[in-house]
């Protein structure tokens, strides 16, 4: 083994970087790529500390390099090193250095701290629910008549103004994450947390739970979805209104579903819809599940597992237990279950009529 | 050379009544086998926590992956990081203590060597309780750390739980007594001449972190003492729609969890400082910033536990306070990597593979530290925090850190522990294997973890960006895997073909290497006399005797005491040797209190049976305590004689 570790330490340097180097093209999760006032700020605050790292890792790797090297025991010596058991005065300034290190570290993170801890007067407030393993968003006072506007999954926000997002849990804990907007803050069951940011520009932002909650956490994912103040107006004046009757066919994996009917399948006490999800302007008023009204709007399907179609929705309708093992609606709608209570055409009419309901925004791009 | 073998003649050599093949394993006393005992379970358990984080690695190799089903991904993580953390890496730590501290002290045995017995079998109980959990509708599902109110019995309804909870708590019992063993032996037994001053600084790191696990373990186990009584007795400690708090558990968890931080990894610290000074022909520069920086650690490990809380929200006050204590860490850790650095610098530096991995540990360490730092800090901290990020930034510090000390340690004391060497070349080539597939496999997952991957997912999409990074980090763990295959080798072939291990093969200066490989099972035929930091130098190189008696911190010392080697010791020699005799006690008292803890977990469920349980339980514990206390009576000095 004559390979000196410094040769080592040196590729892996080496490696490390061009790896660095390759990972800039940025993912849609990539908090190195903030577009929310919150984000930005803790990546300003990383950059310096990232340099100060590295300059404290070149330094020390360096110095054990150098010592391994230099002072190696080359083959037959005998010699004695000369015996030092200290020395205070360096002692003290390498207790000193890093100490100093830390204090501006310090110093430029509580500048941040009190920056991203600030919740303005006029900011939105959007209440986020964490469920197992979906998040519910209640828009207080912006609904019909002045009750909250309800919805799920997708968390549509105005760009340019300040957003207070207040923090809750129905179940365990889970964590509200949209990495390229802000940091993460828990949803905690018995108490109310906050997160304050402002999305600086128009997009449709990956968020997921961030803490382990239970069989299916890998699959509670959602949405934020930052419009114009003026889109996003459309969009609640649009939403607080209930859908109108279903008209219309779809054709879903060459069955011709019927809108109309797929109302009355889903209005059907015996078929179970209405024992959880709430659809407004009908009877569907089951509490337990997500709110589905204007559901052929939504971005993606049970809570981020696949992305929103109709024929993704006819198979969730069919697979739920197998796409998203461990959920809720998956008790009822066993394999066994379907075959003897729903039709493919009936999953046709129930798609044909949720993919019906629709809101007319400008959706922005995907970051 | 040893000091034992040339005075013996002059002293009774105690007849020792071990008992042959398993019955002396099953029935010892004598601290080294209890160590062995540590070392090879502990070694046992560490490997099947690895077969769990590769199992998780090849699950997460490549997007949308059904190789494993999440409940069982959620299974594997939470009995790897248990198993990691409470079963490895603790045991590992505990067993070389176990041999080396009475050793280097100068002492014939633990304090309390039933107690000590008591602790290697309830922790192999625990571990074993722990895993039968598989087999019996599922290990814990909840995490290592079983955030409340997920661990209720509504959310998590197999037993896991249960068996998480009895598991850990029999693990607790073993270490709270084993660090009081600890903290009794190490204050009282030292041999006359080392002072605290002049104690090897493994020593020293066995002692802080025996403090630590003394104010830490029981907070662990009241909460999970709380947590059993809110599934199975009506209790709402967790609840929080009655009146429970959710939030109490995770201050109480980390109060534990942190120091617990501290409790892997000083230990290993202390491995190292002593295998560089070592192997570097110097003595460990500035012995007590080393310890005294190992003390501070140990304090501030108590200041630091919301840390882990930061996106809880507790408050910028708490947060800011919180983050300031974490970054006063880095301080003492700064302090002691320098003084490592000095320790290296003008020495003669033999690179054995022991050597490769102390100075491995250190480099690896570093970046754990450095990581850290963002993660002291609450605004950044919530980006990183419960990201892949963490993930590295852990097993920087535990696996390049904490493993590759332990790995120092084997390597240094394996000819002590079995008179046999290792294969230094077969070590060499685990080492580079080890520490490229080490970094192969964490440290792409710093960036997985800011490119947004969140921790505890058993899949992901395939558009995020994280693929790369997940197939390097899986392709890592299975190099990694053939790292640890190389070094079971070793030890099975060393064991039996070895080279034999001369008494002092590294020219060692602590007092264990002044004792025949493997030692003596009384240790020492003559207490020896210590005058200064390194007492077997003092006799080789009596010419360095006068700069060796440590400077400023040493305590007295008068001339004519530093003129001796410890050797020449008169009347205080001649008493006759006294070691404890073998005895079952501590099994059968281990045996009864987990048969006691099945009843426990049972006992809401199936009343009668669960009742019957625990009662005989409580017997064979009474029946056990009995023997104790008969044993210990006829064993006791005044009555032998």
């Amino acid at each position: 083994m004559r390979i000196l570790p410094g040769t080592l330490l040196r590729a892996t340097i080496l490696i490390a970087l061009l790896v660095i180097l390759t990972a800039c093209s940025a993912g849609p999760g990539d908090t190195y790529d903030p577009y929310g006032d919150n984000a930005r700020r803790i990546y300003e605050l990383l950059i310096p500390i990232w340099w100060m790292a590295l300059g404290v890792f070149i330094v020390v790797e360096g110095l054990l390099i150098y010592a391994i090297w230099r002072f190696r025991r080359r083959p037959g010596s005998t010699a004695m090193p000369a015996q030092v058991h200290g020395n205070m005065q360096v002692e003290i300034l390498w207790t000193i250095a890093p100490a100093i290190i830390v204090l501006v570290i310090a110093v430029l993170t509580f500048r941040t701290q009190a920056e991203n801890a600030v919740m303005p007067e006029d900011a939105l407030r959007i209440k986020a629910i964490g469920h197992q393993w979906w998040f519910e968003f209640q828009y207080p006072g912006l609904g019909a008549e002045g009750k909250p506007l309800v919805t799920a999954s997708d968390m549509y926000i105005p760009v340019g103004r300040p957003v207070t997002v207040v923090l809750e849990s129905q179940d365990v804990i889970h964590n509200f994450w949209v990495p390229k907007l802000a940091g993460k803050t828990y949803m905690i069951p018995g108490k109310t947390n906050f997160l304050t940011f402002t999305a600086e520009q128009p997009g449709i932002y990956r968020a997921v739970c961030a803490e382990f909650c239970g069989e299916a956490h890998a699959l509670m994912r959602f949405r934020v979805i930052a419009v114009d103040e003026a889109e996003f107006e459309r969009w609640i004046d649009q939403k607080k209104t209930p859908p109108a009757a279903p008209v219309g066919t779809l054709t879903v994996n060459g069955l011709t579903g019927d809108a109309a009917r797929g109302q009355a399948i889903f209005l059907d006490a015996r078929k179970q819809c209405i024992a959880c999800h709430v659809v407004e302007g009908t009877n569907a008023r089951g509490l337990i599940g997500p709110n589905l009204t204007y559901y052929g709007s939504r971005q993606t399907i049970a809570a981020g597992v696949l992305p929103y179609s109709p024929e993704n929705l006819a198979r969730w309708l069919r697979e739920a237990p197998k796409l998203k093992p461990g959920n809720l609606m998956s008790r009822v709608l066993t394999p066994q279950w379907i075959r003897a209570n729903l039709s493919d055409q009936e999953i046709a009419d129930l798609v044909a009529y949720l993919d019906s309901m629709k809101v007319s925004v400008a959706l922005p791009p995907e970051r | 050379m040893a000091i034992a073998e040339r005075t013996a003649g002059t002293v009774s050599i105690p007849v020792v009544n071990v008992r042959p093949g398993w019955a002396g394993w099953l029935s010892t006393t004598d601290h080294k086998r209890i160590g062995i005992m540590y070392l090879v379970s502990a070694f046992v358990f560490f490997l099947i926590g690895g077969i769990e984080a590769l199992l998780m690695r090849i699950q997460l190799g490549v997007p949308d992956n059904t190789f494993l089903t999440p409940d069982v991904y959620n299974q594997l993580f939470t009995m790897h990081g248990t198993t990691m953390i409470f079963l490895g890496l603790m045991p590992l730590n505990v067993g070389l203590g176990n041999y080396l501290v009475p050793l280097m002290i100068g002492a014939r045995d633990m304090a309390f060597p039933r107690l000590n017995a008591l602790s290697i079998w309830l922790f192999i109980f625990g571990g074993l309780m722990l895993y039968v959990s598989f087999f019996v509708g599922g290990a814990p599902n909840v995490g290592w750390f079983a955030y409340a109110p997920l661990t209720q019995k509504q959310y998590s309804p197999t037993a896991g739980v249960d068996y998480w909870i009895i598991g850990i708590g029999l693990t607790g019992v073993a270490s709270i007594a084993g660090a009081l063993n600890f903290i009794v032996t190490i204050l009282n037994m030292r041999a006359p001449g080392m002072t605290l001053n002049r104690m090897p600084l493994f020593v020293w790191m066995q002692l802080v972190v025996a403090f630590i696990l003394i104010f830490a373990f029981p907070v662990l186990t009241v909460a999970t003492i709380q947590l059993l009584f809110d599934r199975h007795f009506g209790t709402r400690f967790f609840l929080p729609n009655l009146g429970g708090d959710v939030v109490l558990w995770q201050h109480l968890f980390w109060f534990f969890g942190h120091p617990e931080v501290y409790i892997l990894i000083l230990p290993t610290m202390g491995i190292i400082s002593e295998v560089l000074p070592t192997f570097s022909r110097k003595p460990i520069f500035g012995y007590a910033f080393v310890a005294y920086s190992g003390v501070a650690i140990g304090f501030l490990g108590f200041l630091v536990w919301a840390h882990h809380m930061f996106a809880v929200g507790l408050g910028p006050l708490a947060n800011a306070f919180f983050g300031a204590a974490s970054f006063l860490v880095a301080v003492p850790t700064g302090v002691k990597i320098f003084n490592w650095l000095a320790t290296m610098w003008q020495g003669s530096l033999n690179l054995t593979t022991a050597m490769h991995y102390a100075i491995g540990f250190i480099s690896m360490f570093i970046i754990g530290g450095i990581s850290g730092v963002t993660l002291a800090s609450p605004p950044i901290n919530v980006q990183q925090t419960d990201s892949y990020y963490v993930v590295a930034h852990m097993h920087y510090v535990l696996f390049g850190g904490a493993i590759q000390g332990i790995f120092a340690g084997i390597f240094y004391w394996f000819p002590k522990m079995t008179g046999r060497m290792l294969d230094e070349r077969l070590g060499k080539w685990q080492f580079w294997l080890m520490l490229i597939s080490f970094n192969l496999t964490f440290f792409p997952m710093h960036l997985s973890g800011n490119a947004g991957m969140p921790r505890r997912i058993y899949t992901y999409e395939a558009d995020m960006g994280w693929n790369l990074w997940n197939l390097i980090s899986t392709t890592g763990s299975l190099l990694l895997a053939v790292a640890f295959l190389l070094f079971l080798w070793n030890v099975v072939t060393s064991i039996r073909r070895g080279p034999i291990a001369p008494a002092d093969p590294w020219d060692g200066a602590t007092l264990e290497w002044a004792v025949s490989s493997p030692p003596p099972v009384y240790n020492f035929a003559v207490t020896p006399r210590v005058r200064s930091r390194r007492p077997l130098w003092d006799q080789k190189y009596p010419h360095l005797r006068e700069i060796n008696s440590g400077h400023g911190m040493s305590g007295a010392h008068n001339e004519s005491e530093k003129r001796d080697g410890f050797e020449h010791e008169t009347s205080p020699a001649m008493e006759p040797i006294h070691l404890p005799s073998p005895t079952y006690a501590p099994l059968i008292v281990s045996v009864g209190i987990m048969i006691l803890g099945f009843g426990i977990i049972y006992l809401s469920d199936f009343g009668l049976i669960a009742a019957s349980a625990m009662i005989v339980g409580l017997l064979i514990m009474a029946f056990g305590i009995l023997s104790w206390v008969r044993i210990s009576h006829v064993d006791s000095p005044h009555h032998a004689h």
